[in-house]
């Protein structure tokens, strides 16, 4: 059990789908995943691969139209030492919405377009708190205080009251950060945070996230597709690809020993500094396929230099080939396999 | 926000004046004598009487001088008056215009509400049942024309059923509230049905947009309740874009309730413009004509402060 308490999110076997035009379309599927408390988790994985689709789904902010399941999603609370599951709450009923917001924060991917135009920046923040505390505005307002010039917003004294759009695209970003860090989570969960800003506010604004995880002990989910992103965050990371997990470890495992086909091309096309003359950057030959054409089997195998004609027979379990790390792939059969 | 309104009431004073202009200059192309209609034929025969006459009313002076002339007497509140009757047009405004305006407004007020909160309410349950209720009657309220839906309601409610009166706003001999609001009911009720549709269709289409926006997203993403995240976070978005509809539909109300009051009987403005247009009453034309123009752009004062009001990007980036 107290092992167990060491992971403060646990996700067994999530699926999601979406019912367009009378037609099921399983986007993720069977995704297990732990986020080891006061670490960082990075999921990675190229566009449309469902890193999105499945943090959502944690959290239950998905549209009407998408069908979740798990065997179990459950949260352990620090604050009150108590288990939550989560897959059997209502989306938007009360319990649920306790714990959003106010054990699990969110940033989200655009500034831009996170923020309600209509409302004072310091509201938008205070909102969240006054929600769970109901604290009285002037009060949350002192908070709201302290959490901007915690964040580096300058002159938070003025800026409280501006609006989103006298805001450039960096600060936004750090109101957005204020907003899932307001009532002191103990999750953030951050859909590609970074993607939409320029390059030198996305090192500020990771060197944040950074430092939230180190001094407050915060647990993050990290949704990327920048490698180097990972390599300078996480502590653990995931690689996505066509709503399943393929690879699951830590940073070295991933790095040093990425043993799944899909994680050493994904490595293999990221682009370094000094990469030689005339070297060619790889690529992942042929398309991703369409979620709703997947036949049995792997799901990399029509792009996969070592598909074998069982790799498409039947679903691929998870091999552990080294203590937690996890590869779903065929070539590793001769490891424990896991569930 | 005062600066901002004083600046937009100002800015409305040379497009006023612009717009005389323009109703003025217009109906001098359309070389209507007015002659023509005030004399009787047999002094019609005597040219020198005419041109007498003529130089009397001072019909010969410039075009500048004479356009000078009516907007001094319109500032003075003297209208001029029909050439047809030769009443006071400020008269005729005086009695006909509260008639349009209890008309638009109850239509108005009817409508918005009405239209806005089954529009919401779509679009928050998008294809339950008020939603699918609503599209269709949405489709049928807009596409059924004002006059034919009107003479409807006359043949059954008031022809076939007798519940209510034929036409009119008060019974010959009758007072009181009663009689006026039996009279208001099926004008009324012919608006609001196809203006609530236009209302209807546009708030939940908004609503439905700002719903998929990501500050929703954000919004949930803070815990708070449902109720909260549609009426704060998406009403107060969603009605930007409605509110411009709703001002624009204010001129129409009053000058385009034509058809309402013709298949009604009802005494406004409306039946006055058709019958000074059929019967070239230029003078009443100028003023019904100014009127609505002024209107329009009373509508476009208030879509500027209500939208400035709403939108702080609108009101800090003046």
């Amino acid at each position: 059990m107290n092992n167990n308490m060491d992971y403060v999110l646990d996700v067994k076997n999530l699926s999601t789908s979406f019912i367009s035009d009378r037609k099921e379309i399983r986007i993720v599927k069977n995704v297990s995943l732990r986020l080891r408390r006061g670490t960082t988790l990075a999921v990675v994985g190229e566009s449309g691969c469902g890193k999105s689709v499945t943090v959502h789904s944690i959290v239950k902010l998905m549209p009407k139209n998408a069908k979740v399941s798990a065997d179990h999603v459950i949260y352990r609370s620090a604050k009150d030492g108590k288990e939550y599951r989560l897959d059997q709450m209502e989306p938007f009923g009360t319990e649920m919405r306790k714990l959003r917001g106010a054990e699990i924060g969110m940033v989200f991917q655009d500034p831009m377009s996170s923020l309600n135009p209509v409302y004072k920046v310091g509201d938008q923040v205070a909102e969240g708190l006054i929600q769970h505390t109901g604290m009285s505005k002037a009060e949350a307002q002192k908070q709201v205080l302290d959490m901007f010039r915690k964040l580096g917003i300058p002159d938070p004294e003025s800026r409280i009251s501006d609006f989103p759009h006298q805001f450039s695209g960096g600060m936004k970003q750090r109101v957005v950060i204020a907003i899932a860090m307001i009532c002191n989570p103990d999750i953030i969960i951050a859909d590609e945070p970074t993607t939409a800003l320029d390059v030198t506010i996305q090192a500020q604004i990771m060197e944040l996230m950074k430092s939230l995880q180190v001094n407050d002990h915060k647990s993050i989910i990290l949704i990327t597709h920048n490698m180097g992103l990972v390599a300078e965050m996480a502590d653990e990371v995931c690689v996505m690809y066509m709503g399943r997990v393929m690879e699951f470890g830590s940073l070295e495992d991933i790095f040093e020993n990425p043993s799944h086909p899909y994680t050493q091309a994904l490595l293999r096309s990221v682009p370094v500094l000094g990469l030689a003359e005339g070297q060619e950057l790889g690529t992942i030959p042929g398309i991703t396929p369409n979620p709703a054409d997947l036949g049995p089997g792997c799901e990399f195998a029509d792009r996969c230099p070592f598909c074998q004609d069982r790799c498409r027979q039947k679903d691929i379990p998870r091999f552990e080939v080294s203590p937690g790390h996890y590869v779903r792939c065929l070539k590793f059969d001769s490891f424990q396999e896991v569930d | 926000m005062l600066s901002f309104i004083g600046k937009k009431l100002l800015q409305m004073i040379p497009m006023l004046l612009l717009i005389s202009f323009i109703v003025f200059g217009g109906l001098q192309l359309m070389d209507i004598d007015p002659i023509s209609y005030m004399v009787t034929p047999d002094m019609a025969a005597s040219a020198e009487n005419q041109e007498a006459l003529r130089e009397q009313l001072g019909l010969n002076d410039p075009f500048v001088v004479r356009y000078f002339n009516w907007v001094k007497d319109l500032l003075t509140g003297n209208f001029g008056y029909s050439i047809i009757n030769g009443t006071s047009i400020a008269n005729i405004v005086r009695t006909r215009l509260p008639a349009t305006f209890e008309l638009a407004i109850i239509a108005l007020i009817l409508s918005s509400v009405i239209g806005i909160g089954i529009g919401i309410l779509s679009a928050i349950r998008q294809n339950g049942i008020i939603d699918y209720v609503g599209r269709v009657f949405a489709v049928l309220g807009q596409s059924i024309p004002q006059f034919f839906f009107g003479i409807c309601m006359v043949q059954i409610f008031a022809i076939k059923l007798g519940w209510l009166p034929v036409n009119g706003r008060t019974s010959p001999g009758a007072s009181g509230l009663g009689d006026a609001i039996v009279h208001l009911v099926l004008p009324v009720l012919t608006m609001t049905v196809a203006m609530c549709a236009v209302l209807m269709r546009y708030s939940r289409n908004t609503m439905l947009d700002v719903l998929n926006s990501d500050y929703i997203k954000t919004a949930r993403s803070k815990g708070i309740p449902e109720w909260k995240v549609y009426i704060k976070h998406g009403f107060r978005n969603a009605m930007r874009p409605v509110l411009v509809i709703l001002c624009f539909r204010l001129p129409m109300l009053i000058g385009g309730s034509v058809v309402i009051e013709s298949v009604f009987g009802w005494p406004g403005i409306g039946s006055i413009i058709t019958q000074s247009v059929v019967s070239g009453d230029y003078p009443v034309i100028m003023v019904t004509t100014l009127m609505v123009a002024a209107a329009i752009l009373v509508a476009s004062f208030l879509v500027d402060v209500l939208t400035a009001a709403l939108d702080p990007r609108v009101r800090l980036g003046e």
